[in-house]
């Protein structure tokens, strides 16, 4: 005899079992059953994702081809690289000239050769960006969590007084900038569990100390008030209930976080010069170094991007060569800092870095070799302009990622693309259901984790069938 | 004491009572033993405990029957004492306290090892008390007895009844526990849940006995119970779509012929079945099932191992289609119940006989300030300012609640203004979202707002949007993304999937990518329903892969009329306007009333509101409103007039401790759930009481441009109209990609931090501050002031002396600007009461 079959429940439960979804003021998250629970062995803690927002183009980065100086008349389709190769510390493999520190702690990664990214047609940058955050492709009938907001679901924050998903350097205020928001979201896991942005490192501080011009000793004052008129007030006759309990929670953790010793890490004046300055390559650079000192107060999920600006950066329409210059300057240094600074303070180990792009670039080739697209970008044949040298188009079917750190394997290759035209992955494709999964495991979360919205099941990637590529780890 | 004869016949009596019960007792046990279990629990608490305790339930009866019987017979013996009867009764008392006491020992056994709840403690504590009298009737009888005190005899004969009383009720509510609470009641036909012993209700109480045949009816319940239990976890593998491991569980013959590995039921035998063992694997079993998400309950196990004890019945004949619970479509037009004394709002009435049936008691309405901020909110979407609130403080009308009600439905812009936010998420609709860049989004807000301003005929509304002209066309031509798209998500099946949600509670988005696991609608059926907006038939995807099959363009419920599929597009969705708004449709004004309800009483009479297939609190008072609504010209303002005039929509309001109480199957309506208020009521009313906190510059539209434009107050942006921002998103705005119908009420970090050092907010008040600094001067009248603009009530002593204590007597910007942070953080003003 076990459980006895107790008839009640019997009844009740049937019929119980049918209500689950969204309700009118019902916290969202209550009506989420899921079977989730952390594995008991994870490699990591912290997630630090550098987003190269715009299409970084492999083979000018990290999978450097045959190098074709430019020169007038030169025929677009001999080019596959624009700049030449440099070693990098491991033996046979080489970068575009430009990112010589990244290649110097290639001993502490890997280097993914091979990502192919989703096949959508007629390319939007936001929707592949949409794919790659959320492993959803747009639009969804549901609103699809980040997958910074699953982590913070999942996991919550390392540090209390730390946001568990902090978004570091996008704004949303520039063109595609509703686009990005529909991917910048916890959708269904509800808000709470949505990112803190922080749209400029350097005023950082600014959004978690007391407002503009007050003081420590005001801000006290301010939060005593407060808390003296809730126990004085006439509401008390109202009793208690749940929206009240929240407000005075969730108050109670802004106080704690605004006053908080761990808030400094928000403060980029605090840190060095010398290393302030190695860092100090623009937003991306300090969004870098605000990464680092997140992570060492203990943070959950941090992304830093290069800010996504339609035709900026990355996106790379023209003089993609000559950009590349500067955008490469922009990453090397504090990238490479970044891995070295974590660890030296041990925190490498169990914090997993990844830098990844929505997908490559070619001069020829827009979408992929056996599946073309519309093309966005008008290549001459011949070349006798340096703004129409370097990698234009859209190419999704060879891509980089690095990893470091968390239990990812060190000085290690995964995957190959094609030496010539078009350089597209020919060995262990690589796909972002492989790459969130990954990542997941890299945490112990479960492969299957889900929850019910609207009745069905939601799984962090689609159907819950994505795995994780094992070989990454030691 | 008395002679020998007596006692003899006394003895007689006695032993005939413990054969009697001795046979119960034997009884009791079989039906103990041979009940149904489950294989899935752990021992957590020790075998020999965990073994009396399931004793409680034959122990109990005991004392059931020896005290009952005890108090009987000595209903025999009150004209002498010492009656022949005597000494059968003193040893019924005895043995039926002793017994007591043991079943008390053990109902504590079982309490710690069960999962009952609510009526537990009433059994628990009734259960003490009876055996606390019987303690006590047993002590007097033993004085009478041994001492001769004949005085007591009285008092032993009052408390030994109160004891037999105490086990009748401690017995009924033991019952309860055990069958359900309904499980006397249901067999009395003069109460609601009356069951006729025949009725198809799958009644469990009445399978107690394993040994027992099912009726046919029976049997053909617990199979769609079943077959509702595949559905929703088995189908998505072992279903029409995918047929893993060779083993389908949709249809009779294949469930029976089994899977790869041969038959997985042996009716009769749970054990030897797979498919038992396979669901009650621990979850790290590589055969566990379901091999992915969640494992079954344990009543879904529980249910499943009972049906195929019973042999796994599935009566023949057509595979009955309806697993899952479908909603009626037909309106319905209850008999209002009659009005009594001042109930004479029919929502009253229906509350009414809600709460006597319910045993709730209407308590004290609320007070004015309390009613006017509700009905400023839930109408206009503003707080009262305070010379509104003096004037309706000083109404003396006998009549003035509906007369304000009705004043603020006049109000139009104000109106429209509070709507357009629900519309906007409704519809997602926006001034701003993906879609627009790439010219794949059409904004409709000046349709909208003009309609909610003109209080279009809902029937009209719905039929502007199904069908649309130019300036409505944006809800059903959907947003398209550049470049491919999923095809469950082409602009057609989001139409589909829209319309079904928004007007009939209904969620197609499964069945839109295949048959769906959730309700019993067909990827065909969407499809069909997905045709109406096509320009040529589109070809069904399952799973995203061409199926190479078409369907013609049809109406979810045939019923309803049908499509002509050769027509155009415009004259297909015309068409489909036509049939939507028929009253036939019952759903479409169920949904609409329920989610206007939903709005102002904060909890849907069904929830969740998009899925009107659940069953509401109270079906006789949706039915009711819905009918009349759609008789009444389907006017959404004399809707909500109805129910804000109603003395339900006036009870305190409800404030629950624990979220999941307000969905849980047993919610009980008592009264408005408490609200909190959106990001547009919080945002202006921060506005209304100290200044804007949008700039014009954000407004993206602007009715104070159209003719007849009449704005009562105030003269700032109202949130509607404006562009979404940082602000209005941390408080709860959706981005409106998606349909949004309920917006989330518990607050967190986020939104707390954007109120604590939040730009925006913080320069909106200390710009307020230097404003009242200037205008008020004095710390008295702005303590005042604020108080009355923002909670609608004067500061009380204790509070006045806190704010007093910060402002001091020559008030400064900074301690003005901290005291209106404070107030406006306060639950009391961002909750509605």
């Amino acid at each position: 005899m076990n459980t006895p079959w107790n008839r009640r429940e019997f009844l009740k439960g049937t019929s119980a079992a049918t209500i689950a979804a969204l309700a009118a003021g019902v916290p969202i998250t209550s009506f989420l059953t899921s079977c989730n629970r952390r594995k008991a062995n994870s490699s990591a803690d912290t997630v630090i994702l550098l987003w190269m927002a715009g299409g970084m183009a492999h083979t000018d980065t990290f999978d450097p081809k045959r190098y074709t100086p430019f020169s007038k008349g030169m025929k677009a389709n001999d080019v596959l690289s624009t700049f030449k190769s440099i070693p990098t510390i491991l033996d046979g493999v080489s970068f575009s000239d430009g990112l010589q520190s990244i290649g110097n702690v290639m001993d502490r990664g890997t280097l993914i050769r091979s990502y192919v990214a989703g096949d959508m047609g007629h390319i939007l940058h936001s929707r592949h960006q949409y794919h790659w955050h959320t492993c959803y492709k747009p639009p969804q009938s549901v609103s699809a969590p980040h997958i910074g907001s699953w982590i913070a679901k999942e996991l919550g924050s390392v540090n209390p007084v730390i946001p568990a998903f902090i978004n570091i350097g996008q704004r949303f205020t520039l063109g595609e900038g509703e686009e990005l928001k529909a991917f910048h979201t916890a959708g269904f896991l509800g808000s709470e569990y949505g990112p803190f942005l922080i749209p400029d490192p350097s005023s950082g501080l600014e959004s978690v100390k007391p407002p503009v011009g007050m003081s420590a000793t005001r801000f006290e004052k301010r939060n005593q008030l407060y808390n003296d008129l809730i126990s004085k007030s006439a509401a008390g006759e109202f009793g208690s209930d749940y929206q009240k309990e929240s407000l005075r929670r969730s108050m109670e953790q802004a106080y704690m976080l605004l006053k908080s010793p761990e808030a400094a890490a928000f403060d980029l004046n605090k840190e060095p010069r010398q290393s302030y300055d190695i860092y100090n390559t623009g937003k991306f650079g300090l969004g870098c170094l605000m990464a680092r000192r997140l992570t060492e107060q203990g943070a959950r999920f941090i992304s830093v991007t290069t800010e996504y600006e339609p035709f900026k950066s990355w996106d790379t329409h023209d003089n993609g060569h000559t950009r590349l210059i500067d955008m490469k300057k922009q990453i090397d240094g504090p990238v490479s800092q970044l891995i070295k600074d974590l660890e030296r303070t041990g925190h490498l180990d169990r914090t997993l870095i990844i830098l990844a792009s929505e997908f490559s670039r070619d001069m020829m080739v827009e979408g992929r070799p056996d599946l073309k697209v519309k093309e966005q970008v008008n290549q001459p044949d011949i070349i006798d302009d340096i703004k129409n040298y370097g990698m234009h188009r859209h190419f999704t079917d060879g891509c980089s990622i690095l990893m470091f750190g968390g239990g990812i394997k060190k000085g290690y290759v995964y995957g190959k693309t094609a030496d010539e035209r078009p350089c597209k992955t020919i060995e262990k494709p690589i796909v972002i259901d492989q790459i969130h999964q990954t990542i997941y495991h890299a945490l112990g979360i479960e492969e299957d984790a889900n929850y019910v919205v609207e009745k069905r099941p939601f799984y962090t990637t689609p159907d819950g069938l994505g795995k994780a590529e094992l070989e990454l780890f030691t | 004491m008395g002679n020998t004869k007596n006692i003899i016949s006394g003895k007689k009596i006695t032993i005939v009572i413990i054969i009697i019960l001795a046979i119960w007792f034997l009884r009791m046990i079989y039906i103990s033993f041979d009940g149904p279990s489950t294989a899935s629990s752990v021992f957590e608490t020790f075998w020999l405990w965990r073994f009396f305790g399931r004793l409680h339930p034959l122990v109990v009866h005991f004392p059931v029957g020896l005290l009952l019987f005890a108090a009987i017979l000595e209903l025999f013996t009150l004209k002498k004492f010492d009656s022949p009867l005597r000494p059968g009764i003193n040893l019924l008392v005895a043995a039926g306290v002793i017994s007591a006491i043991i079943s008390v020992a053990f109902g504590f056994l079982l309490s710690r090892d069960g999962n009952y709840e609510d009526d537990l403690s009433i059994h628990q504590w009734l259960g003490i008390g009876t055996t606390c009298l019987g303690l006590v009737s047993w002590f007097l009888l033993n004085r009478i007895l041994r001492k001769n005190r004949l005085s007591l005899v009285k008092s032993y004969r009052i408390i030994l009844f109160f004891s037999a009383l105490g086990v009748s009720l401690a017995g009924h509510f033991g019952a309860s526990l055990a069958h359900g609470n309904d499980y006397l009641s249901s067999t009395l036909p003069w109460t609601d849940d009356y069951t006729p012993a025949g009725s198809v209700n799958f009644e469990l109480a009445s399978f107690k006995n394993d040994t027992s045949k099912l009726t046919i009816k029976q049997e053909a319940e617990l199979n769609v119970q079943v077959r509702a239990i595949f559905a929703h976890n088995c189908y998505k593998c072992h279903g029409a779509e995918k047929v893993k491991g060779e083993l389908r569980l949709d249809r009779k013959n294949m469930v029976f012929k089994g899977g790869e590995n041969g038959p997985v039921i042996v009716p009769g035998n749970a054990r030897e079945s797979e498919l038992f063992r396979r669901i009650t694997l621990p979850s790290s079993h590589k055969d566990r099932m379901p091999s992915k998400g969640k494992m079954l309950s344990e009543n879904d196990i529980a249910v499943i191992n009972f049906w195929i004890q019973k042999g796994a019945p599935w009566p023949d004949g057509p595979d009955k289609e309806n697993v899952f619970k479908v909603a009626a479509l037909p309106p319905r037009n209850p008999k209002l119940p009659p009005a009594s004394g001042n109930m004479t709002n029919p929502v009253d009435r229906w509350t009414n006989q809600y709460f006597i049936k319910n045993k709730t008691s209407w308590p004290n309405l609320v007070d004015d300030g309390t009613y006017l901020r509700r009905i400023f909110l839930d109408i206009i979407g503003l707080l009262p300012s305070p010379q509104e609130i003096d004037a309706f403080t000083k109404d003396s009308r006998p009549d003035k609640r509906s007369l304000w009600v009705r004043q603020l439905l006049n109000r139009e812009d104000d109106y429209a203004m509070h709507w357009l936010t629900f519309w906007n998420d409704a519809l997602r609709n926006d001034y701003t979202g993906t879609g627009y860049i790439t010219k794949g989004r059409y904004d409709i807000t000046d349709w909208l707002y003009k309609s909610i301003k003109s209080n279009k005929p809902y029937q009209q509304f719905v039929k502007e949007l199904v069908s649309p002209a130019e300036g409505s066309k944006g809800f059903v031509e959907g947003i398209k993304w550049r470049g491919v798209v999923n095809a469950s998500q082409r602009t057609e099946m989001q139409a589909a999937q829209n319309v079904s949600q928004v007007f009939l509670g209904l969620n197609l988005k499964c069945a839109s990518c295949h048959n769906s696991f959730i309700s019993d609608w067909k990827l065909d059926d969407a499809y069909a329903f997905a045709n109406i907006f096509a320009d040529s038939t589109l070809e069904i995807n399952r799973c995203d892969k061409p199926t190479g099959k078409f369907t013609d363009a049809r109406m979810l419920w045939k019923e309803l009329g049908t499509i002509d599929n050769k027509a155009t597009v415009s004259v297909k969705r015309a068409q489909l306007a036509e049939n939507m708004i028929k009253p036939e449709n019952g759903r479409l004004y169920r949904t609409l009333v329920n989610r206007i309800w939903a709005q102002l009483m904060g909890r849907g009479l069904i929830e969740p509101v998009d899925i009107m297939d659940n069953e509401p609190w109270s079906q006789d008072l949706l039915d009711w409103m819905a009918f009349n609504f759609q008789q009444n010209k389907s006017d959404i303002k004399e809707l909500i007039y109805l129910i804000t005039t109603s003395k339900t929509y006036q009870l305190p309001s409800a404030g629950f401790k624990d979220p999941n109480k307000i969905v849980s199957q047993d919610y009980k309506f008592t009264g408005m759930l408490r609200k909190r208020m959106t990001a547009e009521q919080f945002a202006d009313a921060a506005g209304s009481v100290i200044g804007p906190l949008f700039h014009d510059s954000l407004v993206k539209y602007k009715p104070v441009m159209q003719p007849g434009y009449v704005q009562s107050s105030p003269l700032f942006a109202r949130a509607s109209l404006v562009v979404n921002n940082t602000f209005l998103t941390a408080l709860g705005r959706p981005n409106r990609e998606t349909v949004s119908t309920s917006r989330e009420s518990q607050a967190n970090l986020l939104q707390a931090l954007e109120l604590t050092n939040g730009e925006r907010f913080n320069s909106m008040i200390k710009k307020g501050a230097e404003d009242w600094k200037k205008r008020y001067k004095h710390s008295d009248v702005i303590i005042k002031e604020i108080y009355k603009r923002a909670l609608g009530r004067e500061a009380q002593p204790k509070e006045f002396e806190v704010a007093k204590k910060l402002l001091g007597n020559k008030p400064e910007t900074d301690s003005i600007q901290d005291l209106f942070w404070a107030i406006m953080l306060l639950p009391e003003f961002q909750i509605i009461y």
